[in-house]
């Protein structure tokens, strides 16, 4: 009984983070159309593209790894999602959260990515390949920051547990956001380039490269991916308020926290043009880097 | 002769090494089964070795031999690494030529690494070390032409490191009256301070050139690129781990007690960081497989340092770890890119391409390897870089972690880059006939270490006991709740549970992967590289579709103009002073008989002035 409860509750996390996924990228359409005056889809329009896609008549690939690739990406994204606490307290949706740390969770996180480059690989499609050398050099862009401010929390609250962090945001009674604002700053910037919004979607550049990495993905393969891609994006969200705004009691309060967070990609996405590859990274390395290392001096001085 | 004993496992392993020189005369297969029986015997009799330390005397030295836990680690890197690359020689070898020569000297450099590891007092070690130095040196040769400028380069290094450690060696001993290295350390405390520095200062200089740390890594690059692929792979996995082993011993033996301990291992931390982010940046530029490995050693062996000098016992963990995984996966990429080698004659990166459903075991090899070295969990890499930086973390070296956290990211930029390039992209007509190579002496070999990097990663406790006997002999208290067999706890009691992970990763990646494989099976088809999406236009047949060259240009553009302005201007200064100085030189020998015959009259007449000034 008590192993039924437990794995029901990896299927209930898992549809959580879909259904508030596809839900929040619908939210974004419908907002860049308004901005752009246009009227927009409906809000479910991204589950209609995956079921959709799912119930495409015939798949193509090029081979047994990018067969593997939209594998590899659930397999990192649902496994980001199960080791995150997305509720600070109570018995549900803890999932693995005690077994793993923030130092995994950073790997975790990059393994879906080099799974899908390694599938887009195996394809021939120049533009992929291009959009891979994008994408992994933006990596090494905005990785700086965030690590930076990931230190400054890890430092400043003795733990790499993401469950001692809340806690101690708890007891003191402020959030990290207020502790700490610099590393939020980092942190926020280096959100931006995670979730390849503009000005940082270079790697993708929908008019450049023809999506890029994903171009040769279709029907089941991109249904995959587009699931696993929800999946994440929620699992990425829980992570920053887990972090910044002290966690979430209730799933409501998780939804206006991370709605809260979600809508600053999307509209500063939707009003800026595109940062090309070098101009991410150095941007990149110049203010939330900055940003960054204050908030690493800011913790040394409180200590 | 007691075959418990260290003599005897010294003479298995220079014995075996002569009498496969022998028996290559007689057949090749004798040859084999001798060199491979050699490093199988000696890896086994590892496991029985006993503890009692043999003496010799030699000339009016007293020669003392014998194991340490500390030792007994590095030899199990060695013997690890041993066998397989002997048994990779043997197909690869067979197209090469003198391979009698080539045996010998393998052999004698895994002996002579056995004899470093076991040597109790220093001039011993240094014998070995100069052994192995030597045959080394042989090895990098083996190919000519340009191997032996590369050979040279090494050689130079090398001979500038011993010297260093033989002069230390040499007043080390007048200062204690022993080459013991206990009674050397004994007597190192009673030492004054600044005499500590400079002795620890150049017999670390001596390892560090072994290890390849910047600025002594000169050697390296060339040396990996242009020794013959089985050998690199112990050249970079075990042999360049003899420098991490003698520098262990210095600064946790030896260096410990002095004041200056703490700032030398500071700057030696700072050293490490640093090699690892700039050869990390030089790896991406590569355009040669090898090269590209060779840079990624330096990088790897800068993290080992890192960890080795910060001297918390969870670095420490750490440093040992790394030291481990990077020989295994690092031997693994030496195999695979000299498998490909093997069966296309390429290492060029910007030639080879996809050769994945040919060579799909070499390509299986460079999978794992590299998500082992791009530190990804499940596999054995993420375990020591997790201790690497829980221990950077929590020793507040915040920014020392930023350096090494960049190099790690940096380092999917030049991994992604050496897969693609070989196995992915568009399948090319000129690769068709390429076979994979043969199991037994080839994929063996790989496969064996892949799944140790796979069961590494997952029960990291087989390699943790050993490390922390070892450390427990260097000092350092390993207590029990600072690890177990699939769990990890920090110092500040954070864990991370491996089993789990492993658990929740495979249980989703094979959900994924089948669902992907039999949900609509029939009717996912496969369509060759040429047919893709190119916006409309149809791809001839001869029609370039790759994109490798110039791989990283945006990365490139945003890094290199800071990074190649500074070191070109220091090379351009060098440059100039050498010139200059050159000029000078000319205004004295002018080429003219007539100027050095004043020269003569001028130092006559000058020794005569001073001559009749002094008397």
């Amino acid at each position: 009984m008590e192993t039924l409860k437990t794995i029901s509750g990896y299927f209930a996390t898992i549809g959580v983070a879909f259904t508030v996924g596809f839900l929040f990228m619908g939210f974004s359409r419908i907002l860049t159309a308004r901005v752009q005056n246009r009227v927009g889809p409906p809000i479910y329009q991204n589950l209609l593209d995956i079921i959709k896609l799912w119930s495409k008549e015939s798949a193509i690939n090029h081979g047994l790894m990018q067969h593997l690739g939209p594998a590899f990406a659930v397999t990192a994204s649902v496994t980001t999602l199960l080791f995150i606490p997305v509720l600070r307290i109570g018995n549900w949706f803890q999932n693995f959260s005690f077994e793993g740390d923030l130092i995994f969770l950073l790997y975790i996180m990059v393994f879906g990515q080099l799974g899908m480059a390694l599938g887009a690989g195996q394809t021939g499609n120049p533009n992929s390949a291009i959009g891979v050398s994008r994408g992994l050099s933006q990596v090494v862009g905005y990785e700086i920051p965030f690590v930076l401010a990931l230190t400054a929390l890890m430092v400043y609250h003795e733990t790499t547990s993401l469950h001692e962090i809340m806690a101690a945001q708890d007891s003191i009674g402020a959030w990290n956001i207020f502790v700490n604002p610099f590393a939020f700053v980092a942190a926020i910037i280096a959100f931006l380039g995670m979730t390849h919004y503009t000005p940082f979607d270079v790697p993708f550049a929908p008019a450049e490269l023809a999506s890029g990495p994903p171009s040769e993905f279709g029907g089941k393969y991109l249904g995959m991916m587009m699931t696993s891609g929800s999946i994440f994006a929620f699992a990425k969200l829980t992570l920053f308020v887990n972090l910044f705004l002290g966690g979430a009691s209730n799933l409501l309060e998780l939804l206006a926290k991370t709605l809260a967070l979600y809508l600053i990609p999307v509209i500063i996405g939707i009003v800026t043009p595109r940062y090309r590859t070098e101009q991410a990274i150095v941007f990149f390395w110049k203010w939330p880097t900055a940003f960054g290392i204050l908030s690493i001096l800011w913790v040394v001085w409180m200590r | 002769m007691d075959i418990t004993g260290i003599p005897f496992f010294l003479a298995v392993s220079f014995g075996g090494a002569f009498l496969a020189y022998l028996l290559h005369f007689a057949h090749r297969f004798l040859r084999n089964a001798v060199a491979l029986l050699t490093v199988s015997v000696s890896a086994a009799l590892l496991f029985w070795l006993g503890d009692e330390t043999f003496s010799i005397e030699m000339g009016g030295f007293i020669l003392t031999l014998g194991k340490t836990p500390y030792s007994l680690f590095f030899a199990g890197i060695v013997a690890l690494l041993a066998v397989p690359t002997v048994l990779f020689s043997f197909t690869y070898m067979a197209k090469e030529e003198r391979p009698a020569m080539y045996y010998l000297n393998l052999l004698i450099t895994i002996a002579a690494m056995y004899g470093i590891l076991f040597s109790l007092d220093l001039l011993s070690l240094f014998i070995f070390w100069e052994i192995m130095t030597w045959s080394s040196f042989l090895l990098t040769i083996h190919k000519g032409g340009n191997a032996t400028k590369a050979g040279v380069k090494y050689f130079l290094y090398s001979a500038a490191g011993a010297y260093a450690i033989l002069f230390s060696i040499v007043i080390l001993f007048n200062m204690s009256g022993s080459l013991l290295i206990e009674d050397v350390a004994r007597s190192f405390v009673l030492q004054n301070p600044l005499m500590q520095l400079m002795l620890a200062g150049t017999l670390l200089f001596g390892f560090s050139v072994k290890a390849g740390l910047m600025p002594m890594h000169g050697w390296a690059p060339d040396a990996y690129a242009e020794s013959p692929a089985p050998f690199t792979a112990l050249f970079s996995g075990a042999l360049s781990k003899m420098g991490i082993f003698g520098m262990g011993m210095v600064l946790y033996q030896i260096f410990l007690q002095s004041p200056f301990s703490l700032p030398v291992r500071e700057l030696l931390a700072w050293a490490g960081g640093i090699t690892s982010a700039l050869a990390t940046l030089r790896a991406i530029q590569q355009t040669d497989a090898k090269r590209l490995l060779a840079y990624s050693s330096v990088a790897q062996l800068g993290y080992i340092v890192i960890g080795l000098a910060l001297g918390t016992p969870l670095s420490m963990m750490a440093a040992l770890f790394i030291a481990l995984l990077h020989g295994v996966f690092k031997a693994m990429l030496f195999f695979a890119v000299g498998a490909v080698y093997f069966r296309t004659g390429l290492t060029d990166l910007n030639e080879l391409r996809g050769l994945i459903r040919r060579m799909p075991v070499s390509f299986l090899t460079v999978l794992m390897a590299i998500i082992s070295l791009a530190n990804i969990p499940p596999l054995g890499g993420f375990v020591g870089k997790w201790l690497l930086y829980e221990s950077l973390i929590q020793s507040d070296h915040y920014f020392l972690v930023i350096v090494a956290f960049f190099s790690s990211t940096a380092s999917f930029l030049y991994v992604y880059r050496l897969i693609f390039s070989i196995f992915l992209g568009q399948e090319e007509k000129e690769f068709e006939h390429v076979k994979e190579v043969p199991f037994l002496t080839m994929q063996l070999p790989m496969l064996a270490l892949a799944a140790v990097t796979f069961i590494t990663g997952i029960f990291p406790g087989i390699v943790l006991a050993p490390i922390s006997s070892a450390l427990t002999y260097l000092g350092f208290p390993i207590y029990h709740d600072m690890w177990s067999m699939s769990m990890l706890f920090n110092e500040w009691g954070n864990r991370i549970n491996l089993l789990a992970m492993i658990s929740v990763i495979g249980t989703v990646f094979l959900t994924g992967f089948t669902i992907l494989s039999l949900y609509r099976m029939r009717r996912t088809r496969y369509v060759t590289t040429k047919d893709i999406h190119t916006s409309g236009e149809v791809p001839t047949e001869n029609e370039n579709l790759t994109y490798a060259i110039n791989f990283y240009q945006p990365f490139e553009r945003a890094v290199y103009p800071v990074l190649s302005k500074s070191i070109r201007a220091w090379i351009d200064w060098i440059g100039r002073s050498v010139s200059e100085f050159g000029d000078f030189l000319r205004h004295i020998y002018t080429g003219d008989g007539q100027t050095y015959a004043w020269y003569v009259v001028l130092f006559l007449t000058f020794m005569l002035a001073a001559g009749s000034w002094l008397l």
